[in-house]
């Protein structure tokens, strides 16, 4: 029964005009938007990939020097392309891309790719979320608006009823009707995507990790459905057509373009952000200050003296100044850990407020999960910047470490090759798709309950609105 | 005859108790989106202000410190001693170049969420000057802002049509417009009558509320340049009223349903107002990719490491850090280096000056491509103008980075032969300061003009042709 | 005061209205009568130029109607056969409404109230809602119009459709008033009788053509309705 009245839904929305303009429309943007996202990722990757080995040379073939000018050269890490990012490019154009790792700072990551573009990429870019979440609810919408409301209107619901379909079956009917009408037209651009992901280069962050394809689906199939359900919900308690739509078109108006920026308002009035200004006050403040940095260094020479059994620091087997370069680094990691650790902080509760919200705005439950999905969150921003910022502590380590072994008094020490090649390559693994779904569980569980609730919603109203 | 007919809309449209509902909204959203922006006006000159008073602070201790030494003749490291000019240009005493907001930046906030809006300015290569961004969780700037240009390009379309989408098909389906029309006058004077009901007062909304919501605000509107902004925002609204209004009369005046005039016009909003800008977006950058930036950091690194090779000391690098540990003269040592440095720098930026002069190029296409094409749709206009008006545009952070440039350059101008000289650094009072001259207002007018009138013209245009087919608008089917 | 000269409309292959030629002078009034589609209604949208001829001419006082759109209709008034009104305005205000559109902006409450009494509406219904009229009220106000517009010539498109016995009797009382004070009426109609009650000629079209036009001093009632169907037997 169900999949008759399904077939029915696929023929007569097939036979519509304005569906197929619709779909053709869906189409092609979806494909421009695949094809467009695929380009970027290769030049990307390959940019990325000249750069990080360019980094890497340039470090080795630095000339003899005192390891501690190397620490000062420094490296330089990259932020590898997400493969996922065809599909949601998330807030990578809101970030920097490279970071400068050299001693005594952490520095804040560079060159944030929107600033190289114009004030027009504030409306959005095409990409393939931006289609999914904002484009193709419209379109269900526009499919699905009339099929209860635009049946009573017409008498042919009546009809139906008196030959015994059962309102449950028609309900579900009509929802498989529309998701087989949605997939025919997503099926090319999702294919071509799967085939685009395969294809990339397997250096892509998300290469080995499968499991974050099929997650992303499933949310968006679920998002999908949820519209669906809600829109068959009105469609069934709408006393017009004409109302159904006015009430789904407000509720996706609401949903997809006024919500993120209200919900952004209430995010940062609830956990604001200082200005840099005032950061980078607070942070130079803790850095130097120089009462704690003699503290600390006292008790390190005295637990040293007193470990080996020496009256002074010059008897000492190891040279103090790579010990005391070293208590430096601790001082400023920690000073480094308890601001940025702070602001990064903020900035998650903030995306937290974001999860939360979607209680009230299903899409905000999606854009929060497709950006975890394909990378391009700011919780795997952060990951990437701690492991940059501890390859930068593990390198500080291995330089002050040698000096404090090599150093002779009076003697300027330099060091070549033997000891930046004890400086392994920065190699970074992204997290598992596991680690993504911890961090938005409340999204996931926002999100299942929205599909719980519409299709209640929807069930309900087919029983008993229907029947009028 | 016109006055009667508008008096006649407003009796009818007053009547409509949704209309008012949607009314109280819109003028919340107006006094909502003028609060954020003026709140992040506020935020801005507090920083400002916060970054000013850090380098008034530093420079009263920084003199101090210099008058004490030049009493007491005490010692002071060579790399902390304030009186040496490569530390006075450079690490000790660098000031600040800010951009302060524009008079009516509460308007929009365009993309000063994103660009940087003021550097600290030493004796270092230009491109270390780079990157001084604001704060701001990067979920925020992808989502964008609340406000007032946000309510004007999304909203004020959407209740343009909403009120005019069945101003004629409703007196159709009603049946009074057979009664109205056997009367003596025509259709285009009715029409006329009805949009310029609902242009008076929707386009006089948005201009009273947000005059109040600005004053309330506490903005300066009598600060120089102010109010001929807000001339050309009076002209903004309502060319792009304008633009929205002559589609919905163009619409009408094929004589359709209500049904379907509602469902042409809300295609008509989703396609120019949601789905051409990002096309743009993807345009503009397919055409005009600005090469990652990763790129350039090699390339100045690279640049920097000859000019190093050839001209510095191994050992300055060193000492730089760790005077404690060096040994002979390291006072002599440092000030040569410092003289090296100075040309070191010099010819980093001149190898370095060819691949960033790319990246400027690239981006002055895309941004000459987004100029061509915005005139195909309103809504990247209207953004254009809002931006240029409030100074939150590209143009104006040109005109700031030119003058940043020019700042530098006389910072150094300053410095070198201070430097040169090894001379002896006294008075932090002369260091050069920066003072950002702002745009005339002719200059903006120049720049929004343009995008008023590419929303001026095409409105004429569709209220013409509206006129025209009015003529064979089928009174009865 | 109304002429209709060889009067056409064709829509592609069908002929609406098939060279019709009358005249209605000033103090007549001239029934319409035939089936539905026989082409009355066209008549009366050419008229009042809100279709185009095929060919021929409409006249009002003299005027061409296309090549003087809104001053022939100074001289007319229409009364639709649902007379929809503005059902948030009372009585009053619609009456001004339309007497304003119609070139007389300036009247004073106690002359519209006047014009409602004239065509029988109680005073009291004036400042009531016309939502809440019935259909012969708000017929009285589309006639209402029509005296404070001062036309010279009314055209009426079933009138008493809709009408019970009362309402309709004092529909015909106005109309002879109107005749009487010289406006020429043309009403298309299927009501026989009161075709004969009121009317001074009639005029029998089929199929978009004029195929009879007698006066109704020459019949009884009877022979009305016989002439009639004689007409419209095929």
């Amino acid at each position: 029964m169900i999949l008759r009245i399904a077939r029915k839904e696929l023929l007569d929305l097939s036979r519509d005009g304005r569906f197929r303009v619709l779909s053709a429309l869906v189409l092609i943007v979806s494909v421009v938007s695949l094809a467009a996202g695929w380009k970027t990722y290769t030049d990307l990757a390959a940019q990325h990939r000249t750069a990080q080995l360019a980094t890497r040379d340039q470090w080795l073939n630095q000339p003899k020097k005192n390891p501690h000018s190397a620490a000062h050269y420094g490296v330089y890490a990259f932020k590898p392309a997400s493969q996922m990012a065809m599909v949601d490019t998330g807030i990578d154009p809101y970030v920097g891309v490279a970071v400068w790792l050299e001693a005594h700072k952490q520095n804040e990551m560079k060159y944030r790719p929107a600033q190289d573009r114009t004030a027009v990429q504030r409306f959005g870019s095409m990409n393939g979320a931006e289609v999914l979440q904002v484009l193709v609810p419209l379109f269900i919408v526009l499919m699905a608006f009339s099929a209860f409301a635009g049946e009573r209107e017409q008498g042919t619901l009546r009809q139906l009823l008196s030959v015994g379909a059962r309102p449950h079956d028609l309900a579900l009917g009509k929802a498989l009707g529309v998701a087989s009408a949605l997939g025919a037209v997503l099926l090319p651009a999702t294919a071509l995507s799967v085939v685009a992901l395969t294809l990339s280069t397997s250096e892509g962050l998300l290469a080995d990790d499968p499991w974050r394809v099929v997650t992303i689906g499933t949310v968006y199939l679920t998002y999908f459905a949820v519209v669906t359900a809600l829109a068959l919900w009105v469609s069934a308690w709408a006393s017009s057509a004409r109302l159904a739509l006015v009430v789904l078109l407000t509720a996706w108006f609401a949903s997809a373009i006024v919500a993120p920026r209200v919900v952004s308002d209430l995010a940062a009035w609830l956990h604001p952000t200082p200005s840099a200004v005032e950061f980078q006050k607070a942070l130079e403040a803790d850095l130097n200050n120089e009462k704690d940095m003699k503290e600390r260094l006292d008790r390190r020479r005295d637990d040293l003296l007193k470990h080996y059994n020496v009256a002074s620091v010059d008897a000492l087997p190891i040279a103090f100044s790579g010990v005391s370069l070293q208590e430096g680094e601790e001082h400023g990691n920690e000073v480094f850990d308890k601001h940025f650790g702070a602001l990064f902080g903020r900035y998650e509760r903030q995306n937290r407020v974001f999860q939360w919200s979607a209680l009230v705005a299903p899409t905000l439950a999606v854009r929060g999960l497709s950006m975890g999905f394909s990378g391009t969150d700011f919780g795997q921003h952060r990951h990437f910047v701690t492991a940059a910022e501890s390859y930068r502590r593990d390198i500080q380590r291995t330089l002050n470490g040698d000096i404090a072994k090599h150093q002779q008094a009076g003697q300027v020490y330099m060091a070549g090759r033997e000891l930046w090649d004890q400086v392994p390559a920065f190699s970074y693994e992204p997290p598992t798709a596991g680690w993504v779904v911890g961090q938005y569980a409340i999204a996931l569980a926002v999100l299942g309950a929205w599909l719980a609730a519409a299709v209640v919603l929807m069930m309900r109203a087919a029983s008993t609105a229907l029947v009028d | 005859m016109l006055a009667r007919i508008i008096r006649h809309e407003w009796r009818t449209l007053s009547a409509d108790s949704t209309l008012w509902v949607v009314g109280v909204a819109f003028i919340a959203a107006i006094g909502y989106g003028v609060w954020n922006g003026a709140r992040w006006v506020g935020f801005q000159q507090a920083a400002l202000a916060s970054a000013s008073a850090e380098e008034a602070e530093r420079y009263v201790k920084l003199q101090t410190e210099v008058d004490d030494l030049q009493r007491t003749g005490g010692k002071v490291s060579p790399f902390r001693d304030p009186r040496s000019p490569s530390n006075a240009g450079g690490r000790l005493g660098p000031r600040y170049a800010s951009l302060p907001p524009g008079p009516l930046a509460a308007l929009a906030v365009g993309q000063s969420d994103l660009l940087p809006y003021y550097f600290k300015v030493s004796t270092d290569s230009r491109d270390a000057v780079v990157g001084a961004t604001e704060i701001e969780n990067p979920q925020r700037l992808l989502v964008g802002r609340f406000d007032l240009a946000f309510v004007l390009i999304f909203f004020y379309p959407i209740l343009i049509l909403a009120l005019c989408y069945n101003m004629l098909s409703a007196e159709q389906e009603q049946g009074t417009l057979a009664l109205t029309l056997s009367q003596p006058l025509s259709l285009a004077t009715l029409t006329t009558g009805k949009v310029l009901l609902r242009a008076t007062v929707l386009v006089g909304l948005v201009v009273v509320c947000t005059l109040a919501a600005l004053v309330i605000g506490g903005v300066d509107l009598a600060a120089p340049g102010a109010l001929a902004r807000l001339g050309l925002w009076v002209a903004a609204v309502v060319a792009y009223g304008a633009f929205w209004f002559g589609l919905a009369m163009l619409v009408a005046s094929f004589g359709l349903r209500s049904a379907a005039n509602a469902t042409v016009l809300a295609s008509a909003w989703l396609v120019l107002v949601v789905v051409l800008p990002s096309v743009f977006n993807l345009v503009a950058t397919s055409v005009f990719p600005v090469p990652s930036r990763m790129e350039l950091v090699q390339a100045v690194r690279a640049a920097s490491d000859d000019a190093n090779a050839a001209g510095s000391k191994l050992l300055a690098t060193y000492y730089e850090d760790h005077p404690e540990l060096a040994t002979g003269d390291a006072a002599q040592a440092m000030t040569d280096f410092n003289v090296v440095r100075v040309a070191v720098n010099d010819d980093v930026e001149r190898r370095v000056r060819p691949v960033i002069v790319r990246y400027e190029q690239q981006i002055a296409g895309q941004q000459r491509l987004v100029d061509g094409l915005r005139f195909i749709s309103p809504a990247v206009l209207m953004q254009s103008a809002l931006n240029d008006i409030a100074g939150t545009g590209y143009e104006r952070h040109q005109r700031f980075l030119q003058q940043v440039d020019g700042y530098h350059a006389a910072w150094r101008q300053f410095f070198t032969p201070l430097i040169f000289q090894k001379a002896s650094f006294t008075d932090y009072r002369t260091t050069p300061r920066f003072a950002f001259e702002e745009e005339t207002s002719g200059r903006v007018a120049d720049r929004v003009t343009p995008a008023v009138l590419g929303l001026a013209i095409p409105a004429l245009a569709l209220v013409w042709l509206a006129l025209a087919r009015l003529g064979r608008f089928p009174v009865v089917s | 005061m109304l002429e209709a000269l060889a009067l056409t409309k064709r829509y592609n292959d069908v002929t609406a209205l098939n060279a019709l030629t009358l005249t209605v002078a000033p103090g007549d009034v001239f029934c319409l009568l035939g089936a539905n589609g026989a082409g009355k209604t066209t008549t009366i949208n050419l008229f009042l130029n809100f279709i185009a001829p095929t060919s021929g001419t409409a006249k009002v006082n003299g005027l061409d109607v296309t090549k003087e759109p809104l001053e022939t209709k100074r001289y007319l008034a229409y009364i639709p056969e649902m007379v929809m009104l503005y059902k948030n305005l009372t009585g009053l205000e619609n009456l001004e409404y339309f007497a304003a559109l119609a070139g007389k902006p300036d009247l004073s409450r106690d002359a519209l109230i006047g014009y409602f009494r004239e065509v029988g509406l109680a005073v009291d219904a004036a400042d009531r809602r016309v939502g809440t009229y019935s259909k012969g009220m708000r017929q009285k106000v589309g006639i209402a119009i029509a005296l404070a517009k001062g036309a010279k010539a009314l055209l009426l498109d079933e009138p008493t459709s809709g009408l019970d016995p009362k309402a309709s009797n004092e529909f015909s009382d106005l109309l002879r008033r109107l005749s009487g004070s010289g406006v020429a009426v043309l009403m298309a109609t299927h009501d026989l009788f009161r075709a004969k009650e009121s009317g001074t000629r009639v005029g029998i079209m089929k199929h978009g053509t004029l195929v009879a036009q007698h006066t109704t001093d020459e019949f009884g009632h009877t022979d009305l309705e016989r002439v009639y169907l004689e007409h419209m037997r095929d």
